[in-house]
């Protein structure tokens, strides 16, 4: 029986490569835009397009349902804007975040943003096992500012300073980067996300 | 650190790709999805393709080799050529490109800058520049640099930034074609103006140009066409090389 994942739609941007990166792993994906059905999903994916007020509007009903879900074991994975609406607030947006880390999202501090192109990940989380190559492709400009360090599982230095990029909580994975455009590594990380989702069932 | 990027463009014409490529082992030399997938393959960090149709009915086609090629491609693909309102961006985007470079119709109309940044993000905005030399300044031309617009191409990227552009796609029509190399001094210009990520193009002829345009100023991602088309160099050729002359690259 292939892991089937329920993938988010905010409403905005383009799922394809995230949908197809899933599918290749051999991952049955459903697209919702009735965020009430990632409440009865094996596995979710908050995907990593779209601004962080609009995403929460589609979220903010089914939030602390979603905190209860994820803290009840289901794996999930939430990419860059999909990570970052784990935190409790962002400033980019006014609307709270989901609340499932602690901490909030701030503006990147460095001259050049979006921090755009690949970067490594330093981690030696089980998700990076077998991926030679850590660099994986960034596009953001803001970075989640995690209030308790143990949630933050890998650090990307960019000009001079390391900020959290790889985060979880119970099995709620956060990545800054976007495995789906990240080529070989990314396909590798998402293979070790799907047998650790898996894994917890 | 962040890694400098490499970025082959293809020109794209109803559906084919138009400049001869000659790459072995490929079943269609001038099909762009196949293209772009082999230099993934060979270590691209971003793919661009310019769409240099110019009649309306072949955008379809168009879009349909977007889709077709995200489908297949993991890394990010940044489509332009031909963009010329909101509309146009929204249907490339859900085609399946990650970024979408607008160029004329953004000197004509700013708006559409902040328009397309609020509605898609600034990450997916790409303004196309292209900058000829005047005098003792840089003047942006538009219509494949055939229009000249009397505006200053760095005061054209700062405004850009400002109207909420994600990265700066800059074109030296001095160079473009000559293959002597980026167009350094105006590179550097735009690229100390803007605190936005910038794209070298125009001008490349070998991996030594590529190397100039890092050493010598703060772009931070290379376009390249035809050194890649000719099978002059692969994508990892010219990656191996930047690394033994100490750039960061993947």
């Amino acid at each position: 029986m292939p892991l089937k994942a329920v993938v988010a739609d905010y409403g905005v941007g383009n799922l394809y490569s995230i949908r197809r990166s899933l599918e290749m792993c051999g991952v049955e994906v459903k697209v919702v835009t009735d965020m009430r059905e990632l409440l009865d999903a094996e596995c979710i994916v908050l995907p990593g397009v779209g601004a962080f007020d609009k995403c929460m509007e589609r979220l903010k009903p089914v939030r602390e349902d979603l905190v209860a879900k994820m803290e009840s074991g289901t794996p999930t994975l939430g990419i860059c804007i999909g990570a970052q609406l784990m935190f409790g607030g962002s400033d980019e947006g006014q609307e709270p975040g989901i609340g499932m880390y602690p901490g909030r999202v701030r503006k990147l501090p460095c001259r050049v943003t979006p921090h755009m192109g690949w970067n490594t990940v330093e981690s030696d989380d089980p998700l990076m096992d077998g991926i030679t190559d850590r660099s994986f492709y960034f596009v953001h400009s803001y970075f989640g500012d995690a209030s308790d360090a143990s949630i933050v599982r890998g650090t990307t230095e960019y000009e001079g300073k390391d900020f959290p990029t790889f985060f979880r909580r119970c099995n709620t994975y956060g990545t800054q980067f976007h495995p789906e455009k990240s080529s070989a590594s990314g396909r590798r990380f998402l293979e070790n996300f799907i047998r650790f989702a898996e894994g917890c069932l | 650190m962040l890694a400098k990027r490499i970025i082959p463009c293809l020109d794209v014409k109803d559906g084919k790709v138009v400049k001869g490529i000659n790459f072995k082992g490929l079943r269609d030399v001038g099909y762009p999805p196949e293209l772009a997938a082999e230099y993934e393959r060979q270590g691209a960090d971003e793919i661009t393709f310019l769409d240099i149709t110019a009649s309306l009915e072949a955008r379809d086609t168009m879009l349909k080799i977007v889709s077709e090629t995200a489908s297949s491609l993991f890394v990010p693909l940044t489509v332009g050529g031909g963009i010329r309102t909101a509309e146009d961006m929204r249907n490339a985007l859900n085609a399946g490109a990650d970024k979408v470079s607008v160029n004329s119709a953004a000197v004509s109309n700013p708006g559409i800058i902040s328009e397309c940044a609020s509605d898609f993000g600034s990450q997916c905005v790409v303004v196309a520049i292209d900058g000829k030399r005047v005098g003792d300044h840089w003047e942006v031309f538009t219509h494949g640099g055939t229009k000249p617009t009397g505006i200053d191409a760095v005061e054209w990227a700062q405004r850009a930034q400002d109207l909420g552009a994600g990265e700066i796609l800059l074109t030296s029509m001095d160079a473009d074609g000559v293959k002597t190399g980026y167009d350094i001094p105006l590179t550097a210009a735009v690229a100390d103006a803007v605190d936005i990520p910038v794209i070298a193009s125009g001008g490349c002829g070998s991996k030594e140009h590529i190397y100039e345009v890092f050493a010598q100023t703060g772009a931070s991602a290379a376009l390249a066409a035809s050194i890649f088309h000719y099978n002059e160099y692969t994508v990892g050729q010219v990656k191996e090389y930047l690394r033994d002359m100490g750039v960061n690259v993947r």
